[in-house]
């Protein structure tokens, strides 16, 4: 185990080193001047200039990465302040280090995926083993139908739609927004709801086709079969048995679909206007702010790879013939 | 387009009704008609506080702030766009300001200095004093000490988005040589010399100027000129948590994502003219994009009925919801921003004037109207003068592009047949925005309709202003877009259209090097009289249109905003092309 994990920890930092490096250069290699942008429409020559030097882009490319790795380390000063190590560097439109910006939004980041990763695991795998338990019968058709249609819905749809027929027009929910869980818990709830629900649509259709299609496979199994045929309860069989086989895909899926669901967080955190990673990054594109986009984009794949090293481990959990392989 | 920069200019318009009838537009021209007159100098008594009653006003509440942007800068002298502009009024304070009446019509006071200035030898030596019981949200007093380092700062690297006419005028130099002056501003224990700006006690600040600067009271009302605490002054830090003497203090902001302004108790109403300030907080968040507050104010329901946005415009795509729903439409400000847009026609490549006329009478300007939301988002287009500047005259119209707006390609066709240049070859460079992919096709079509052979040019939309800001770029036109940045048209005529400031990254974008202008704009810009400045200046700017042709005016902007239905006291702001902050109450 332990030295699976050192493993897949150098294999992460070089994919991180590659990933920021590929992201550096291709930041310059694009027609934007963060200082013309920072300058404003009146904007001078000279002022230009001054701009560019304070915002430290006179240096050439590749002494501002390394200036920029070696702050991860060792920490930066700015003159509007310091900034310690780890050092993701410092936004270049507002005077705030990044890791400041991103812990300030990570939690509602954290908040709408986890939130949303809960409503379409439990929706999403709940209604695919109904399904798959009455299978044949108008049930499961009207499962597996309507789970192909909102399947093929998209948040940019939904979303709009959502706000506009719950919110807008009817006052059912209030606006949604983000309070912190530690403030107050059912506010923190109330406010997410919508975004959750939204967010967790696109995904829990797969889960559903995929769990019923699994559920029924594993029904057919050799060992369910002894099972049924040692007489134990058919309810048994189901939960003990049978579904302990589908969790396998669905938790390789819910690893693959974790990136995915960061995306999708973009997406809703603009729809829904919430304050969170996808939104900061979103900002940082247009005013090309290129620390805070660096930054966003190292600690989100930071967190997919973290991710995805636990959905490993978890394999060994659940089947115990990977731990042994 | 670009950023919203732009301090000043006097945007016109009270709280009408935001309806597309002819009514509400013929109402926001009278009113903008009335604000021609040159905006008055105010006296002591006049630049006296409290500031008048809001009628039916109550105290206290909290007012919900919906906002796009984060705010970048809260230094005063690195505030020039008007999003910062808007907020500065509620916590910063300057020399002067502007005080709207119930109307809306406008005179500029003092604010934290007893009168607008009283100028001497010819307008080259100005004298304020300060009020008393002035002070910092600290409780300490605000000085002429503090003033004298306000300005010497703006001297110094770090303050690099401000505006710089003050740090020109002082230092008599063009561009930002004034640096030279200072260069590290007061924090070497360097100082401007008495000669150009002296502090004889704690009270009296006098500037002293080489030239005559009738526009100076003007100057110092623009954001970027209030005050800083030479005490509490961090230099680049100030730029994140500055020391202010509004009626609101900043207690808390989260970079993009909100902000808290509560009462400042060291404000004195007494001392101020301009702000009623009867709000107790502000709450504002960021991030909301344009269609969400458009949509949740126009619905009204729970907190947003106690919301406003600063800066915000009704989304261009839920105007055909808003025009039908006149509950809400009720719940609107609208008004002219200080933008003029205009077709540059680049002067050292189309040469042939008849050419020029030719695409004057062709140009439609109504395709560009279209492309922003109809006649709420842009009016059409008679001069290069806005509306909401001194000296505008309505009527102005020498190729009769109000009456057609979809352009005269016969008339043009005649014009390019006459001159034998049928077929000439256009290179248009166009903006690559949904906006600019709407409108150019139908203007290249119309233009090809008279005899032009029209190249389009697509130009990123990031990169626009530096590729037409080059003076040897390859187009023979595009399109631009100016605001004044106080309103007097010496903020237009001479960065646009004065040939000896061409070079690259300038504002001449048609390269207009023309001896009358030039002459011109160097005998008005010595006119004391703000009223026959504004005159001279008006006059000079249809020169341009009419005479020289290298400019064809298209639309001047306008705006619309909504708040919600327990707001009172919303006012569209005639200086900041938004609503005034400074006279909202909460309705309990």
């Amino acid at each position: 185990m332990l030295r699976f994990l050192i493993r897949r920890t150098i294999g992460a930092l070089i994919i991180l080193l590659i990933l920021s490096a590929v992201c550096f250069f291709l930041f310059f290699a694009i027609p934007r001047d963060p200082a013309r942008i920072s300058c404003g429409e009146k904007c001078t020559p000279e002022n230009l200039e001054l701009i560019r030097r304070s915002l430290g882009l006179d240096d050439p490319v590749p002494v501002q990465y390394w200036n920029f790795l070696s702050g991860i380390f060792a920490g930066r000063s700015y003159p509007t302040g310091d900034c310690p190590a780890p050092c993701l560097g410092r936004s270049f439109v507002h005077d705030e280090n990044v890791l400041t910006l991103i812990q300030d939004r990570f939690p509602t980041t954290l908040s709408l995926t986890i939130g949303a990763a809960v409503v379409f695991l439990v929706f999403g795998v709940g209604a695919g083993m109904i399904a798959a338990w009455r299978r044949g019968t108008a049930l499961d058709k009207f499962v597996s139908g309507s789970s192909l249609v909102i399947g093929s819905l998209q948040i940019y749809f939904i979303g709009p739609l959502v706000l506009w027929a719950l919110v807008y027009s009817t006052g059912l929910f209030g606006d949604p927004a983000y309070n912190a869980i530690t403030e107050n818990p059912w506010k923190w709830m109330v406010g997410l709801i919508l975004p959750w629900a939204v967010l967790s649509t696109i995904f829990a259709s797969n889960y559903t086709r995929m769990v019923r299609s699994t559920m029924i496979e594993q029904l057919q199994e050799e060992h369910v079969r002894t099972a049924k045929a040692k007489g134990m309860s058919s309810g048994t069989v189901f939960f003990r048995y049978a579904w302990r086989g589908a969790l396998i895909p669905v938790v390789t899926i819910f690893g693959i679909d974790l990136g995915t669901l960061l995306g999708g967080a973009i997406i809703t955190e603009f729809t829904f206007s919430l304050p969170g990673l996808g939104a900061l990054s979103i900002a940082s594109v247009f005013k090309a702010d290129l620390p805070v986009l660096m930054g966003v984009l190292l600690f989100s794949s930071t967190m997919i790879i973290l991710m995805n090293v636990l959905v490993d481990a978890a394999y060994a959990f659940i089947d115990p013939r990977i731990r042994l392989s | 387009m670009v950023a919203a920069l732009a301090a000043g200019a006097l945007a016109l318009s009270g709280c009408s009704s935001g309806s597309e009838n002819d009514e509400a537009s013929q109402d926001e021209k009278d009113k903008a008609q009335k604000q021609q007159a040159q905006i008055p100098f105010a006296d002591a008594k006049a630049s006296t506080g409290p500031a008048a009653e809001v009628k039916g006003a109550q105290e206290g509440g909290t007012v919900s702030v919906m906002q796009r942007d984060s705010y970048a800068h809260l230094d005063p002298g690195q505030i020039y766009v008007s999003d910062e502009g808007s907020l500065s009024r509620l916590i910063h304070r300057g020399l002067t300001g502007y005080k709207a009446d119930a109307s809306g019509k406008q005179s500029l006071v003092g604010d934290l200095a007893t009168d607008s200035g009283k100028p001497s030898d010819g307008g080259r030596t100005w004298t304020y004093t300060l009020k008393d019981n002035i002070k910092w949200a600290d409780g300490t007093d605000i000085t002429s000490k503090d003033v004298r380092h306000t300005f010497e700062r703006q001297f110094a690297e770090f303050i690099n988005d401000g505006p710089v006419f003050i740090q020109q005028w002082l230092a008599n130099t063009p561009g930002t040589e004034y640096r030279e002056m200072l260069p590290k501003g007061p924090y070497d224990g360097d100082h401007l010399p008495d000669s150009v700006l002296e502090t004889p006690d704690d009270k009296t600040i006098v500037f002293k100027f080489e030239d005559p600067k009738p526009d100076l009271p003007y100057a110092l009302a623009m954001p970027g000129y209030s005050m800083v605490s030479e005490a509490k002054d961090t230099q680049e830090k100030y730029d994140k948590a500055p020391m202010t003497a509004g009626p609101y203090k900043i207690e808390s902001f989260k970079t993009g994502k909100s902000m808290t302004l509560v009462k400042n108790e060291h404000w004195d109403p007494a001392t101020d003219v301009t702000r009623n300030a009867y709000p107790d907080k502000y709450e504002i968040t960021f991030n909301i994009q344009y269609e969400t507050s458009t949509e949740r104010l126009m619905a009204d329901q729970g907190a947003n009925k106690t919301a406003v946005s600063f800066n915000n415009q009704v989304d261009a795509a839920t105007l055909p919801k808003l025009n039908k729903d006149p509950e809400a439409q009720k719940r609107t400000a609208s008004g002219y921003q200080p933008y003029v847009s205009q077709m540059a026609i680049n002067m050292d490549r189309v040469k042939n004037k008849k050419v020029r006329e030719a695409i004057a009478y062709a140009l439609p300007i109504q395709p560009y109207q279209q492309a922003y939301g109809g006649p709420q988002g842009h009016e059409l287009a008679g001069g290069l003068i806005s509306p909401t500047v001194s000296g505008f005259e309505d009527g102005f119209d020498p190729f009769g592009k109000l009456k057609k707006p979809l352009g005269d390609p016969a008339k043009a066709k005649k014009i390019l047949e006459d001159a034998g240049e049928t077929g000439y070859k256009l290179t248009w460079g166009y903006i690559n925005t949904p906006e600019g992919q709407n409108y150019s096709p139908t203007m290249e079509a119309t233009l090809e309709e008279a005899g032009f052979d029209v190249q389009r040019k697509e130009i990123s939309s990031e990169t626009y202003y530096d590729e037409i800001g080059l003076v040897d770029n390859k187009f023979d036109m595009y399109v631009s877009a100016w605001g004044a940045d106080w309103p007097s048209a010496s903020t237009v005529v001479p960065p646009l259209y004065d040939g000896r400031q061409i070079q690259d990254g300038s504002s001449n974008y048609s390269h207009t090097n023309d001896e009358h202008i030039n002459s011109e704009i160097d005998r008005i810009q010595k006119i004391t009289d703000p009223a026959e400045a504004a005159k001279e200046w008006n006059t000079l700017s249809q020169y341009v249109v009419k005479d020289l042709i290298s400019n064809i005016p298209i639309t001047y902007y306008k705006q619309i905003q909504l708040h919600g239905s327990k707001i009172g006291g919303v006012q569209y702001d005639d200086v900041i092309g938004a609503i005034d902050l400074r006279k909202l109450y909460v309705k309990q």
